[in-house]
């Protein structure tokens, strides 16, 4: 097996380029589900590398649970430096383990203060609060359960004429329909689970706003107002209380202003190879294919080596 | 990170274990119906199912600490009046969330992100085409 064993740790380094190329050029919606896709697979193949080579790191251990049988030199031989590879992945899966528990932990905490927060009013779709302070959310409901609701604060409505309200609300519904909250969980624990895996995150967010934002034009019929909305609504949301993400070049809302007074994106879902959108496809495919395969190859290899090892 | 909203939930008496949030809305609306600043105990008669008086006290000070109630001292005691409607403790609720939760970006999907200041003008560059634009 040699060095290739550690192939699903570092595939995920073509995160970067892949989540450029995809934001760029697909439409919004491949470009989603492509990323949250590719980014949920290569981190469970980095993960379950990591399990792997932690097995064989653990079993040479004095006092482990494993049997002694598989830190036989046979074993170890299929790990390259397995000696200070073993010990390095334990405190890594752990730290895997722990930053996904914490990432779920977090987001179920959000969203039952969210929840508990609407307590007492009527379960409408939409839920108008009265505060001067400008937002908007998309709070997704219970899987199975009713479809989420929108959040939105007078303040919010105050400063939206009527055809940009109904392009805000097609916009959250977008999200709520194709449940986005999913994507950008997948997103961020893959990001959890290999930081290389992190412009994924970043790029998912984008691609997740830019599919409401095409959608909800779409339904709304107007692509000027949808930018319109989105342009005003960030302009009254500065120096609203909320933190501001340090932003370098330019911002997301920007860019979203500017591809919707673009043409619409065309809907193909595989572009021709030998386009940047398709190499970003190709690349990405590949990519994650050499990922899988190898780490499947590293599962079965460790596996008969270990079931060899192990007397019956 | 303590979360103070799930900490110590209240016992509530009367089948049903009510959420905390209801329980605040429930009291809210009490105090919403009565003539002018009550009791907590005038407010205790008066919510469905048995619950506790330092329940209810306990409830009270949240909503105050929530500005969805206001107090005064009557005599030995506290007279209590609603400040804010169901809606307005919503709201007053929520801006608790998002002021507090920096990690909610992946649960409450924004409308939109905050801009920097180079965003913002060329924000008002890509828009000033449009605002112009004498549509429908």
């Amino acid at each position: 097996m040699g060095v290739f064993v550690f192939l699903p740790l570092v595939l995920p380094l073509t995160a970067w380029p892949i989540a450029r190329l995809a934001e760029q050029h697909l439409h919004p919606r491949t470009a989603t589900r492509l990323l949250a896709g590719v980014g949920a697979l290569m981190a469970l193949c980095s993960t379950l590398c990591l399990a792997l080579i932690m097995v064989v790191g653990t079993a040479q251990l004095p006092g482990n649970p494993l049997p002694d049988t598989w830190s036989d030199p046979e074993v170890r031989e299929a790990v390259p430096y397995d000696e200070v590879v073993g010990k390095a992945a334990i405190p890594a899966l752990v730290a895997v383990a722990v930053a996904a528990v914490h990432t779920a932990w977090r987001q179920r905490r959000v969203r039952r203060r969210a929840e508990r927060a609407l307590e007492g009013l009527p379960p409408s779709p939409v839920a108008v609060l009265p505060d001067d302070a400008p937002y908007a959310y998309a709070l997704p409901g219970r899987s199975g359960a009713a479809r989420g609701r929108i959040v939105v604060s007078t303040g919010m409505l105050a400063r939206l004429d009527s055809r940009e309200r109904r392009a805000l609300f097609a916009h959250e519904r977008a999200h709520l329909t194709a449940r986005h909250h999913r994507h950008l969980l997948a997103a961020r624990l893959a990001a959890r689970a290999n930081p290389f895996l992190r412009p994924l995150q970043t790029a998912v967010a984008y691609c997740a706003e830019r599919w409401a934002d095409e959608e909800a034009a779409g339904e709304i019929g107007n692509r000027r107002v949808m930018a319109r909305a989105v342009g005003k609504a960030a302009m009254v949301s500065r120096g609203a209380p909320f933190p501001v993400q340090a932003g370098f070049a330019t911002g997301p809302v920007p860019r979203r202003v500017a591809a919707l007074l673009g043409p619409v994106p065309p809907a193909r879902t595989w572009p021709p190879a030998f386009t940047a959108a398709g190499v970003a496809l190709w690349t990405a495919a590949a990519g994650t294919a050499v990922s899988a395969l190898s780490s499947a190859n590293s599962a079965v290899a460790l596996f008969l080596v270990l079931r060899a090892a192990t007397p019956l | 990170m303590g979360n103070r909203e799930t900490a110590g939930s209240l016992p509530a008496g009367g089948g049903r274990r009510r959420g905390q949030g209801e329980l605040e809305a429930q009291v809210l609306a009490v105090l919403r119906t009565a003539p002018g600043p009550v009791t907590a105990a005038w407010v205790q008669e008066r919510l469905p199912g048995e619950l506790a008086y330092t329940t209810v006290m306990t409830i009270l000070s949240r909503l105050q600490a929530k500005n969805a109630v206001a107090r005064q001292r009557e005599g030995r005691s506290f007279a209590w009046e609603a400040t804010a409607d169901q809606a307005g403790l919503a709201a007053l609720r929520m801006r608790r969330v998002l002021d507090g939760e920096r990690d909610r970006e992946a649960v409450l999907t924004s409308f939109v992100t905050s801009l920097s200041p180079e965003d913002e003008q060329v924000l008002r560059d890509l828009l000033g085409h449009t605002d112009d634009d004498p549509e429908e």
